[in-house]
Order: C-alpha cells, then structure tokens, then sequence
C-alpha cells in the first residue's frame, strides 16, 4: 500500500508534520510518498525516517522536485517515537523577514575612506550569514552601490542568486545619473520602498 | 549561488596595517580581498585579508617585500560565489 503527500509550494514544517501524520496511521511495511520541491524539505524528512525508524530513500525529480519514499517499519504503538525531530534550518521558511536598507554607500559617521571599507565588509558578512536577509534596499548614495565599478557587486549578486532581492530607488538613480549603470537587482519606486519596509520583521540599517 | 570554500585569512594587528596590506597586496596584483575578520579566527573587530590557500607561500614573500606585519595565518571555510 503507498500514501501520496504532494507537499511542494509547503512551508516547512508541513511537509514533515503531513508526513509524520500519514506515518501514525500507517501499517508496516506501508509506502509514504512525498513530494517536495526544496532539500531542506528533504533532510527534514530523512531526519523524520531516522526517528520514526523508518526506511528512506529520495530521488530527485525535476529541477524543483524530490521525490521521497518512507517505509513504515514500526507501527505507531510499538515504535518508540520521538516527538522532536529537530528540523534542518526551518527557519528559512518562517524564520524572520529581514531587510536590510543602506542609505549610504559608506558606513556611519566619520572618516570617508572608512566609511567606505566598513561597508564593504558590511555586505560581505551579510553573504556569510546562514539566514539571508529577504530584501536589500538602496537609496540616495547607497545606490552608488548596486551600480557599475561598485566594491560589493560580486557580493549583490551572490545575495540575488540566493534569492535576495535587491531593491535600488529609482528616483537616486536618476538624480545620480546611474540610471543606465545599474548592474544588480531592480528599481522600485518609494511606494515599494516603504511597503518592504512595512512588510519586515526587522529592518537593519548600518 | 554560494558554496562553502576553504580561503586563507590573513589576520592584522591593527586596521590601518590592513589597509595597507590591501593596498599593497592590490599594487602586487595578487587576488583576494579585504574582509571583517572572521568570527572564528577572533572576536575582535578588525579586517583580515582573504585569499586562496595556494595563494600562503606569494603572499608570505610579497608581506615581507612590503614591510607588512601579518599577526596570524588561518584557513576558514567561507561562503562565496560559485
């Protein structure tokens, strides 16, 4: 017998609490399969196997999709099961939204030539947090910053590729004249300026 | 996308030694970069100056042609673009 979970486009934990559910209700030796569209969904499952002690295996489907088989080995009154499976960076899924807004394309107050480097290692160390931020917003000089010959493209586009979205204010670019040399992420106007803003859970700003 | 990577982090005794590292590491042409020092070497505030590993021995000879006084060698697992 197979139970089918279609669990992709679902926030974690669902996908585990769904499949933990079809596993209580299952017999020995019964198929779980479950469709996910992300790896941490993945390793949270195989981690749900690992407790439940239950047979695992997965195989990638499509560029978005994993396939993931539990076998039901122990039935729900005879298996010692473990409540807390601690799951895999869940937190990305609804953890904090974080934006980050730099207003300046140097950091605090004081010598430029500072200011300059402290931002620098600003958007560098945003690249090494395991949580990203969900949106980095520029505007007045800090739009100098998304803009060609800036010292922290590389790490924008680093952040854009992880699905950060880069946000520069349409109208700085214009009154700097970078209109035409904007070299990561999009324009926004000052209405989805305020509304990202609005929108976050923390807003940091160096 | 980003991936784990091993880098050699050169460490400084104080910020303006590391500006200057950079400084002349950059007139050397030789790749890497100023990054804030990471948590893992110190938690003390400071720059550090990344590069890759087969990068020690040039790096070494070019501190000592300039002058530059490297505090510490370390090698640290970053993130960074693939």
């Amino acid at each position: 017998m197979e139970t089918k979970i279609d669990a992709r486009g679902m926030a974690c934990p669902k996908p585990v609490i769904l499949t933990k559910k079809a596993m209580d209700n299952g017999r020995k030796g019964e198929e779980i399969c479950v469709l996910v569209d992300n790896t941490i969904a993945v390793e949270n499952l195989r981690k749900l196997a690992a407790s439940q002690k239950a047979d695992y295996k997965f195989r990638k489907k499509g560029e978005k999709e994993y396939e993931v088989i539990l076998t039901v080995q122990q039935e729900t009154d005879e298996a010692k099961v473990q409540e807390t499976v601690e799951l895999e960076n869940c937190s990305i899924k609804t953890g904090k939204k974080t934006v980050v807004v730099l207003s300046s394309d140097k950091m605090g107050e004081g010598e430029e030539k500072l200011g300059k480097i402290l931002i620098k290692g600003f958007v560098y160390a945003l690249t090494q947090l395991e949580q990203l931020p969900s949106a980095v917003l520029f505007y007045n000089s800090g739009a100098f910053l998304s803009c060609e010959d800036s010292p922290v493209l590389e790490d924008l586009k680093l952040l854009e590729e992880e699905g950060v979205e880069i946000c520069t204010c349409g109208t700085c670019l214009d009154f700097y004249g970078l209109k035409e040399k904007l070299a990561v992420g999009n324009v926004v106007n000052m209405y989805q300026i305020v509304q990202t803003q609005v929108q976050a859970d923390l807003i940091l700003k160096p | 996308m980003r991936e784990r990577v091993k880098r050699l982090v050169l460490s400084f005794s104080t910020t303006t030694q590391a500006m200057a590292a950079e400084q002349w590491f950059q007139r050397k042409n030789l790749p890497g970069r100023l990054i804030p020092l990471p948590g893992s070497i110190s938690a003390e505030c400071g720059l550090a100056w990344c590069t890759e590993i087969e990068q020690k021995r040039t790096v070494e000879q070019a501190a000592k042609e300039g002058a530059i006084q490297i505090q510490g060698i370390h090698e640290v697992m970053l993130y960074e673009r693939k």
